[in-house]
This record gives structure tokens, sequence and C-alpha cells, in this order.
């Protein structure tokens, strides 16, 4: 059953029935915008404004699914949660989804619990849609199996995981994956598919019986999965795991309580495209990005390449995806070794031997020869050997003194098998999967890096595709928040019906990353607000200002990118206004045909 | 100078014939008998001209055998112009002896080729005896070519040198050797002048009258039982005429096969060549007063009246004729102070007229030796050979027999020396 919904989700991820969704929100933009975006999907919406009118309306009515503004009027969507959970016995309860912008607030306050599934501000158009219909699944297959029901009792606070063999590393207060309980080979559990949406409540993924290389392969074809790091608690792993939980003990928990906040605070900086990818690629990086550490190449005996990385991926593969990264100039590579390949079967367990140059034998014994001074005769050393004595086949002397009657001026390698000699031997390689024979001269090589994250890749994983949009100066529609994809709407129609220009401004901060890593992402973040409500304030009331999630937007209407394009350095002169940080401002303009 | 010969001319055939008998004893005694060698090798030409065009025979599995010394240069020519031959070398084994180039590793690469079957590479270098026996060690063919890593070869000298060899009582079989660098200097035309006339020539004789005694290590085939049973190449320089000197006393015969032609760089530098000419007159004394001395003795049971006649020509006309040179000169200059030059002239002109007589012979009966280009040079044939080699010849004589020089003879490693002694 489990498997059957897994693989729903993947083949269908928009299979769409109708469902009954309840939105909270007191925004009428984005409630507006909500339900018209969800009646395009075929679901019935009910809406409300306020926190009791949910609280009524949920009370009242059965949803599949509400959506709860975390900040309502008169009550707010924490409380509107714990509220119906308290009062649901035994009722089947709609899957409770936040709206929020504020993720780590939410996560840290004890409400946070009470929610199924957490949405991020801004709301991605995409993602909203499907994230509906996902969480309807999930809780359509709850009452039947039982064992991912969110039980909103006390004595079950957090989200629900399967009962199984635990280990003390649950007690820690950690939200963990197990495998093979939530994820597995063919297996996905509620929790684990509540995973796969991005849900950033979850810590790390538990490996508690030994998987393979090929086995992993699941995990990163599901989305989000990839990010979590991995504890190993078989031992068997080894550098594949981030942790290797089973040396581990109960008090010991410095390392584990490291590993996993290192990987939420990089989970949090990475852009949402990268983190509900399903491109290999893209997950590789963003795994890069988040466990901080390059992909370090090293020897792995049991793998076809020999070669293994610092994640759960086969060497071939992520050699593979690397390279391709590279090309991009996501990644940067540094050299690990050179292998020589089976041409056959591409293996690099190679069985390397010194063998017979013409037929191939290992066969060779080497015989050194002596050089008899007197009368010349110079040949193989068992040819001398009369017992103890060397006498020489040719003049029957007895050589008797090295250096002054005779020498050893070198060997040779005779060939059992052949016969042939010679005064080296050639090397060879046998592949130890397919057997095929390789000289050394014909054998290939392999080089094999380590791939090191490019200030390119990071930026690429911290604002997504549109860092390379913004590269190639490409605005994504799907970059842009909601309510200003009503807006363009809005004035688009209007170019259409009178030709009224308007420009949008794409804000992008050049300077983002240095002020983060210098003065933390609390100061650059009100550095940004700062320069959004300089502009506001200064600008006229038909004109909005936007922010996004990586980049801010201003649409003017009216007037002609050009125009705007003249006005850019007052632009930023406003903005700037009692800025002490220097944040890199660059605007990019698109105008009407820009949008075509 | 004209005016010196045409003198000498005018004075020659002023003489009557006891007079010229009297004044050119030498010439008479020493070099005119030389030259009636290419008259009778012209007549065997005729001969051999009326026989069958040389075919290939069945002898069996042939292999070559190269040994040399920091050879990086020349071996991998060597070996090219052996793969070009119409009768392909079963095998070809190369030892590298003690050589400190790039030899080792040009060999390695040969071998990965497939141009040559086996490649040894000693680390100490054991002399070219050694390196040659270590080679012949290692054959599995019923001819062993003993080739230099200096030569090269046209392509049906293998099959022609292996002709002989359908002869059960052929052991040996010697090359034609060509110079192919006779334009690099005076010296060099005048040694392919000599090695067309007095070697290709003078084996071309000692062939017909059986008296072939030294089969050149630069181009050689023996049959693989011979060198077996005379052990193969003794320690010392000299090892080729060494070789046909204990094989010839074995029973074998030795032939020669001018239609097997292999080229090779004759020493440029007078020096250079003063030096090669010492090693082989030592070490033609050395080996046929010292160690096959027997050969001429006729109480030895080696005695044999055929080897006593190439050992006549070698004393009457290489070593007595050294000898006796200087004594004429100076008789000739006692007994005639002033026109001795004029008479030496008259000398040389009679000279000419042989060289000229030879020098056509050889250019007939080895066609390929480019006899044209090297017909201005003819002139400086005679002093060359006549006055310049036959003192160097005689320096080499005494050094050898009163100093014994070709012990120390750096072309054999020291240790070997030592160990003969």
């Amino acid at each position: 059953m489990t498997a059957a919904i897994a693989q729903n989700l993947e083949v269908k991820p928009q299979a769409v029935t109708g469902r009954k969704v309840l939105v909270a929100e007191d925004s009428p933009i984005t409630q507006d915008l909500l339900r018209l975006l969800l009646n395009q999907r075929g679901h019935q919406i009910d809406t409300a404004t306020d926190g009791l009118e949910a609280l009524e309306a949920l009370r009242k009515n059965q949803y599949d699914v509400a959506l709860l503004d975390f900040h309502l009027p008169s009550m707010d969507g924490a409380q509107i949660a714990a509220s119906i959970k308290s009062e649901a016995n035994g009722r089947r309860l709609p899957r409770l989804v936040a709206i929020t912008a504020d993720i780590e607030g939410l996560l840290a306050s004890s409400s946070g619990e009470n929610f199924d599934y957490i949405i991020p501000k801004p709301l991605h158009i995409d993602e909203v849609g499907k994230i509906v219909e996902e969480q309807a699944e999930i809780g359509d297959r709850q009452p039947e199996t039982g064992d991912a029901a969110p039980v909103p009792r006390p004595v079950e606070p957090r989200l629900a995981r399967a009962r199984s063999e635990t280990s003390f590393f649950e007690g820690f207060g950690y939200q963990f994956l197990s495998w093979p309980e939530d994820v597995g080979t063919t297996r996905l559990s509620a929790r684990g598919i509540q995973a796969t949406l991005g849900d950033p409540r979850f810590d790390a993924l538990l490996i508690k019986e030994p998987v393979s290389k090929d086995d992993f392969a699941t995990l990163w074809r599901r989305k989000a999965l990839y990010a979590l790091p991995v504890i190993d608690l078989t031992g068997t792993l080894g550098r594949l795991a981030d942790l290797d939980g089973s040396k581990l003990s109960a008090h010991d928990t410095g390392e584990l309580d490291r590993l996993l906040r290192e990987f939420r605070d990089q989970r949090a900086r990475l852009n949402r495209d990268l983190l509900l990818s399903d491109n290999l690629g893209e997950q590789l990086l963003g795994r890069v990005f988040i466990s901080n550490r390059p992909l370090s190449a090293a020897y792995d005996a049991g793998s076809h390449g020999l070669v293994a990385y610092n994640t759960t991926l086969a060497g071939s593969t992520v050699a593979h995806e690397a390279e391709a990264l590279c090309e991009e100039g996501l990644l940067q590579r540094e050299f690990f070794d050179r292998f020589h390949v089976c041409a056959r079967c591409d293996s690099a367990r190679l069985h390397v031997r010194e063998e017979c140059s013409k037929c191939r034998s290992s066969d060779l014994v080497e015989e050194p020869y002596l050089h008899h001074f007197k009368c010349a005769f110079q040949g193989p050393e068992s040819e001398f050997r009369r017992g103890n004595d060397l006498i020489c086949p040719k003049c029957r002397r007895e050589l008797s003194h090295f250096g002054f009657d005779y020498d050893r001026p070198g060997t040779m390698l005779v060939c059992r098998a052949c016969g042939h000699a010679a005064s080296e031997p050639a090397v060879g390689f046998v592949c130890l999967d397919c057997g095929a024979h390789a000289d050394s001269e014909s054998c290939a090589t392999r080089d094999v890096y380590s791939y090191h994250l490019t200030e390119q890749g990071t930026g690429f994983a911290e604002y997504g595709h549109s860092f390379l949009g913004h590269a190639r100066h490409v605005l994504r529609f799907t970059e842009l928040p909601i309510e200003l994809v009503v807006a363009l709407n809005a004035v688009a129609k209007k170019f259409n019906e009178d030709k009224t220009p308007f420009t949008l401004v794409n804000i992008f901060y050049q300077n983002e990353r240095e002020i983060v890593s210098e003065h933390g992402a609390r100061q650059f973040a009100q550095a940004r607000d700062l320069f959004v409500e300089n502009l506001r304030a200064s600008l006229g009331g038909s004109d909005m200002v936007v922010k996004g999630q990586s980049y801010d937007f201003v649409l003017l209407r009216g007037i002609e990118p050009d125009q705007v394009r003249e006005e850019f350095d007052v632009l930023k002169q406003t903005g700037e206004r009692a800025l002490r940080l220097d944040l890199g401002v660059k605007f990019q303009a698109f105008g009407p045909e820009d949008f075509s | 100078m004209w005016q010196l010969v045409s003198d000498g001319f005018n004075y020659l055939a002023s003489q009557s014939a006891s007079s010229l008998l009297h004044l050119f004893w030498f010439v008479i005694i020493f070099e005119v008998p030389r030259y009636t060698l290419g008259f009778i090798s012209v007549a065997a030409l005729t001969i051999r001209t009326t026989r069958a065009a040389p075919q290939s025979v069945d002898v069996g599995r042939v292999s070559v055998v190269i040994a040399g010394h920091n050879e990086e240069d020349s071996i991998e020519r060597c070996v090219l112009s052996l793969r070009e031959q119409s009768r392909q070398p079963d095998e070809i084994i190369v030892v590298s002896d003690g050589s400190t180039d790039r030899m080792p590793e040009i060999l390695r690469d040969l071998e990965a080729r497939g141009l040559i079957q086996e490649a040894h590479c000693t680390q100490m270098r054991g002399g070219k005896s050694a390196g040659i026996n270590l080679a012949v060690g290692r054959t599995t063919g019923e001819i062993v070519v003993n080739v230099d890593c200096d030569c090269t070869f046209d392509r049906h000298a293998l099959r022609d040198i292996l002709e002989p060899f359908a002869d059960p009582r052929v052991g040996a079989v010697a090359g034609n050797i060509i110079v192919r660098n006779p334009r690099a200097s005076l010296i060099t035309a005048c040694q392919a002048i000599e090695y067309m006339i007095s070697i290709s020539e003078g084996k071309q004789a000692a062939d017909l009258t059986n008296q072939m005694s030294c089969v050149s290590g630069a181009f050689g085939a023996f049959r693989r039982v011979v060198l077996e049973r005379v052990g193969g190449l003794d320690s010392g320089g000299g090892e080729d005429l060494d070789l046909t000197l204990k094989l010839r006393t074995a029973g074998w015969k030795a032939l020669f096969a001018p239609d097997a032609i292999c080229y090779t760089d004759v020493p440029v530098t007078l020096d250079a060549l003063t030096r090669q000419r010492f090693r082989w007159e030592r070490d033609a004394v050395r080996l046929r007063y010292r160690k096959h001395r027997d050969l001429m003795n006729p109480l030895s049971s080696r005695f044999n009246v055929v080897e006593l006649l190439h050992e006549l020509d070698f004393v009457i006309f290489n070593v007595v004729a050294a000898m006796v040179f200087p004594f004429y000169l100076i008789w000739l200059f006692v007994t005639y102070g002033d026109l001795a030059p004029m008479i030496l002239m008259g000398a040389q002109v009679g000279m000419w007229g042989l060289d000229l007589l030879a020098f056509l012979m050889a250019a007939w009966m080895t066609p390929k030796a480019n006899a044209l280009a090297l017909f201005p040079y003819l002139p400086a044939y005679s002093p060359f050979y006549g006055f310049l080699m036959r003192f160097i010849r005689l320096a080499a004589y005494l050094q050898e027999w009163v100093l014994k020089a070709s012990y120390r003879d750096p072309y054999v490693p020291q240790k070997v020396h030592l160990a003969r002694k």
C-alpha cells in the first residue's frame, strides 16, 4: 500500500481529485490568489479572514486540507490548530498546513508541532497546489495505515513515527526518519512523504539496517530526502554516512548536535529550487552545499570503480553528475588519482601482474646469467650449476672468483609457459569483474577527482535557478512572488488595452554573501528591509515594491524601461538612505515586450 | 705535380725489362700478385654469371642476433632494414651490452611493436663476444645471422646469404660489405674503393680458392650447430676472424655471397680509421701467430695445406710487405739519391694503371658499389692503401708483437683482458 502510494505520487504528481480546502488568510490579495489557483486545479475552496472564523469553519465542515496563515486576526494559526486538535476526539481532521514567513519561529514554539506541514512565505505558485494535493493524499491513507497516523494526543505531540525497533538516538528530541521504516527501497511512509516535500522539521535519516549504494538511489529519486544528514547505526556505511552512529554513546551527543545544527543551518540557506529538485545534479550540488564539505573521493575496494565519495551515491554516478556541474562552473575539480580501467566492463578492479610479453602468462621465473670472461660464454646460471660448483658449459673451467673470472651482468625472465625470455617483464591487467585482459600499453585510464563548490555553485545553491537566470539576464516567472504576478497580469492587461507602459525592476543584492558571512544573515535582512522600505516610501501610490525570496521587485506603472534605466542611480541613492552596509544593489529593468 | 707525373711516366717508359725488375722489385713481388687475384675473380665471375638466378633455399628457421653497446642511434634503422627483407628472419634477438644510453628503452619499444622477438639488456658491459654468445644461446633457428648495429641491408641480402647453406658442408657465409658514407671525407672515399677492390674482390677470389678466412661480424651467417660445436665466440677482439679460423679447422666450409649486400659506415677521420685498423691488425697478429699458430706448424694435428695458403698470403702480403717497405724506400734513396722521388713516381704511375684495371673489374663485380661516383678518388687510393695503410699495419704489428697491445684494447672490457692473460 505504501509503495503503491509512493509510486502514485511519483508517476502522477499532479493527480488531481477535487479536494475540499479551507484557506485562512487575512490578506485579500493572497486569498484571491489562492482561491484562483486552487479552483483552477479543481479544488473546492472555503475562505476565512480571521482565526475565529477559521476555527468555526473547521468545526462545521469536513476539509481535506486547511491552509492556515500563522498570523491571523483574533487567533493565530497555531492556536487554531491546537484548538481543533484538542476538540477532535477521534474525528478525522484535515491536514493542517501553516503558511508563514517565520519558519524558525514557528518551529521554535511548541505550537509548530500541531501542523502537518509548513509552507514558507513568500508563496511559490507551483508549490502550493502540489502541497495541498500531496497533503490530502497523506490524509487519505491515514485511517487505513494507522502506523503513520498523526494522532493528536499529548502523548504523541510530535510527528508520528513508525513504531519499530528504536534506538537511543530517538530519545534525543530530534525528528528522525528511519531506514527502512520510513524510507526504504520500495517503501515511503507518510512521514517520509512529508519529508520529501521539504518539511524543515526533519533532522536526519537514521540507517538501521545495512543498505547498498544502489538501494540508496531511491533516496535521491525522492525529493528533499538527500538534504538530510545520514546517520549510520549499522556501522557498515563508512564514509558514505555523515555520522557513524554505531560508535556514539548516549552521553556523547556533541558531535550529533553539531552535525544536525550545521545541516539545518545550511538547509535553511539552500534554495528551494534545489531542495525540491528532482534533478540529480542539482541535488548533488545541494548536498555539497548542505554538508558544507567537498565531494571527496576515497579508495573503496568494494565498488566497481574503486572510488567512493562521502555521499550515498555510487562513485560513478557522483563523478558523472559532478563532471556536468564542472562544465557549468558550479563545481571545481581537484585531482585524486588515475585508475586503469577494463575496456570491456569499465571496472577498475584489475589484477596487476608481471607477465610474458608473448603469451601473457604470469608464470615467469627469474634466471640470472653469468659471463665467463675467459671464453666469453654468457648464459643462464642453471647451465653453469654443477652442485655447488659453477662450471663453464663451454670451456669446462670452474668459475672461482666473482668479478675476476666471471660476473652476473643481468637477469632474464623466462616464461615457463612459452619459453620466451626478456630482460624485463611486461605488465598486464586482468579484470576481476569480467576476466578481460589488457596490457599496460593498451589499458585505458580514468582520472578521478574530488569536487569543491565554486562561488558560482554557492550562488546557485542559495538563489536557485534565478541565480543562473540572473547571470543570463532572464527573468523567471516562477520566481516571482504571487502578488507580483497578479499585479503584472493587471498591468499587462492594461498595456494590451491602451498601451500604457510599465516597468518591472529586479533588485539584486550583489554583496549579500559577503555581508552574511561578515555581519550575519540578520544584519543583511535588516539592511535589505530598510532598502525596500526606503523605496516604498519614496515611490508613488500606483507603484509597487514587492519582496521576493532572493530578489526584490519594483513595479512601476506608466513608464518605459529605458526611462527607468536612466533613473537607476536615483533609485539606488533613494534606497540606500541611512544604510550603513553596502548591499551592492544592481537593477534590471523589464518592459512589456520582455513578458510577451 | 703534373710535370712530376709525366716525368714518372717517361721514366717508367724508358726502362728496360731488367732495369724495371731491378728498380721495382718491391712492387713486382708485393703488389702485382695482389692484382692478379683480381683477374682470377673476373674469370670466376664469368662462370658465376652463367649460373641460375639466385633463389630462396629452404634452410629452416633463421635467427638474427645483434649485440651492441650504446647503439641508441642505429639499432632501430638496423632492425627496420631487416624487417624489409624479402626473406624475413624468423626471429631477431638483440643484446644491449651494458648500454648506458637509451638503447634498452628502444629495444623494449621494438619488442612491444613486435619488430624484435627478444631483447636482453645486461647491466655490465661484457664485450661483443659475450653479447653475441648470450643471444645465440636464446636462438631457435638452424641458421644464425650475426649483424652489426650500424649496418643496413639490401632487400634480398638475407635470401642471398642463406643460399650457399643449401650445401650441407657450408658452415659459414660472409656477406658483401659496401661503404655507406663514401662522400663523408676523402678517407671514407678511399675506404669505399678499398672495400670494393680488396675486400669484395679479395673475398671473391678467396672464395674461389677456398681461402675465405674471415666471415665479418658486420654481416655473416652461421649454422647454429657449428657455433655450438666450436663454442661460439671467444673472448678478445677479432672474434670474426677467430670464429672463421675455428670452424674452418673443424672441417666446415666458409663461403662468400657477393650479392648479399650490407651497408656500413666507415670511420670518417684519419684518427678513427687509424684506431680501427690498429685494432684489426693487432687482433690478426694475435689470432694468427698466438692463438692459432699451430695452423702453421707442420707437426700440429690442425696443420693443413689449405689453411697454410691463407696464412702465407697474410704473412707475405701483409706482414712481410709492411716490414720490407721501409727498407725498400731507404734502399732507393741511398742508391739513387735525388732520382728516388722520380723512381717512386714511376712506380706510382704503374700502380695507377693497375688500380684502374682492378677498379673496373671490381665495379663490374659489385655494381651496387656506385663505382662511377668513386672514380675521381681513384688516384688517391694507392697512396692511401700502399703507403698509409702499410705504415699503420707495420706500427700495429710492432706494437702487438712487442707490447701485446691487443690485451689492453678498450674494445674489450678490462675485466675480460685480465681474465684472458
